[in-house]
């Protein structure tokens, strides 16, 4: 009990007095809105702005659903073949590799030349940078089993789609679920890029637009809503973990490396 | 009695070279119990894998009721060194994995199994998670898994070499019961002589690489066996004949002879190593 409360009231009580910091040094040192808007500037801003807010929110929400989406069944489906084709595991994954090292942001606007302004170049954009992890995640969970299991599996007669369905998709979930939590955060950053090259809204937009107006409490705003939206959906998916993959001990917060 | 297993000059080289096994052969009758005990490394858990059809023969044949093993085969059920059980699974469904794989009705064995998990006394723990059991408790739920399918032929890989003396002592035990009530073909494999003597009929010693098989002996201690038949001279008579055979094989390196206590002491020690 003592360590749930340690697990969850620390990092709360030290995020509730980082903001009283902040408001309390920006109201002492009159610190301008432009520059550094107080907390409850950002709050009072979100409630009163909710309806621009929601209005850009929406389309850079299922852009990121979707583009995660994709990742994760784009990246589900390259494991499997990196895991079972040879001429994928040598000859292709190599090179998605060392793709890696191309900054994916950096090549945003070519994508607007190739795809437009619209949808498809910022799923693109997503799906480019949060395909890798979970691909890579997946496969290592395809093929992290270990050889006593697939001797077992062979023993009692087990053919190579019995061998993949029951045993490496169930072994591979939690990997799987590494890879996702990854990939969500990165598709919000691939949406958001994508949006500050070129879009008529969406968060990335409205950040752009107070930028370019030094509306630095709405910009501010439209940070924070941002970050809830990428908490909620980590959340969501941490969640689903825990129903998906029951047979792991469920670590708690921080618990690692304090036993 | 019919032979259920023929292993039949039997060698394995490796890919890298390395010979395994030199030239092995023996009959294992039908509803016989046999132990293969040597050193570590000796290639005996090799023996048994090419048994059970994961591994092949560099030379020689393996043949099951007759018939050439080629691959795994519905008759045999292995147990191996680590329970391996699968995670994910409760014990019942652990237990009726091979069901699955065979493609049988899961719904008919859903008695069987339970059955099997209540002769080894896991009934209670059908619905749990095997990272919730002992070590002891889940090389007792592998020991269902290889027998759901009613299998003729039962492979024992060091099966208790992971557990404690006394676990090892009582699975031993329980192994026995479960044989006299199923009766079937058992290969087991072991580096304990205490254990090979108490579970078996007839015990091979293997040597070092490249394996042969350096004396088989015929133990005729009376059936049903308890665990205080270890204490018997028949039993320790066993013992001693077998330890010799290791010994010869240079299975335990030499003590100076500045130290004949020892020396004696390390003769009744359990293991061949």
């Amino acid at each position: 009990m003592n360590d749930r409360v340690r697990g969850v009231g620390l990092p709360i009580a030290v995020a509730v007095l980082t903001l009283l910091a902040w408001e309390g040094l920006v109201r002492t040192l009159g610190v301008k809105a432009v520059v550094l808007p107080a907390p409850s500037v950002i709050v009072r801003v979100l409630l009163t702005r909710s309806d621009l807010m929601l209005e850009h929110l929406w389309p850079t929400f299922y852009q990121i659903v979707l583009g995660f989406l994709i990742s994760v069944g784009g990246g589900i489906l390259v494991a499997v073949l990196i895991t079972y084709s040879r001429i994928v595991r040598n000859g292709f994954y190599p090179l998605i590799v060392v793709s890696q090292i191309v900054p994916k942001v950096a090549v945003a606007p070519l994508f607007v030349i190739w795809f437009g302004m619209g949808t498809p170049s910022r799923l693109l954009l997503a799906f480019l940078v949060a395909f890798f992890p979970m691909t890579i995640n997946a496969a290592h969970g395809f093929q992290s089993v270990d050889e006593d299991t697939l001797r077992m599996a062979r023993a009692y007669m087990g053919g190579r789609w019995q061998i993949f369905s029951k045993i490496r998709v169930p072994h591979a979930l939690p990997h799987i679920f590494s890879g996702m939590k990854i990939s969500i955060t990165l598709a919000v950053i691939g949406v958001i890029v994508a949006e500050f090259v070129a879009s008529q809204q969406g968060i990335g937009y409205l950040i752009v637009f107070a930028n370019g107006t030094l509306d630095t409490p709405l910009m501010m705003a439209a940070i924070t809503a941002l970050s809830l939206m990428g908490l909620a959906l980590y959340a969501i998916i941490a969640g689903l973990e825990r129903v998906v993959v029951y047979w792991q001990a469920p670590s708690e917060p921080g618990a690692e490396g304090m036993a | 009695m019919a032979e259920a297993v023929t292993i039949d000059r039997v060698r394995k080289v490796y890919a890298s070279g390395l010979e395994a096994i030199r030239d092995v052969s023996f009959g294992v009758g039908e509803g016989e119990f046999v132990s293969v005990l040597g050193p570590s490394g000796c290639g005996k858990s090799t023996l048994l894998m090419m048994v059970a059809g994961l591994l092949a023969p560099s030379g020689g044949e393996i043949r099951v009721d007759g018939t050439p093993v080629r691959g795994p085969r519905r008759e045999i059920g292995v147990v191996f060194q680590s329970p391996v059980l699968l995670p994910w699974r409760t014990v019942l469904d652990n237990v009726l994995l091979p069901i699955e794989m065979l493609r049988l009705g899961r719904s008919q064995y859903l008695e069987r199994a339970r059955q099997l998990l209540a002769m080894v006394k896991l009934d209670d723990f059908a619905g749990t998670l095997p990272r919730e059991l002992s070590g002891g408790m889940r090389q007792r739920a592998s020991i269902c898994r290889a027998l759901i399918h009613d299998p003729e032929i039962l492979l024992m890989d060091e099966p208790f070499s992971a557990l404690d003396a006394l676990t090892r002592d009582q699975m031993g035990q329980e192994l026995l019961r479960i044989w006299e009530h199923h009766r079937k073909t058992v290969i087991f494999v072991t580096h304990s002589i205490r254990e090979a003597v108490f579970l078996s009929d007839r015990v091979f010693v293997m040597g070092h690489r490249p394996a042969t098989i350096v004396q088989a002996l015929a133990v005729t201690l009376p059936r049903p066996r308890r665990l205080d038949i270890e204490e018997t001279d028949d039993f320790n008579r066993y013992v001693g004949v077998l330890r010799k055979a290791i010994d010869s094989e240079g299975g335990v390196a030499p003590l100076p002879n500045l130290l004949p206590g020892l020396r004696r002491q390390s003769r009744r020690s359990e293991t061949a190593e």
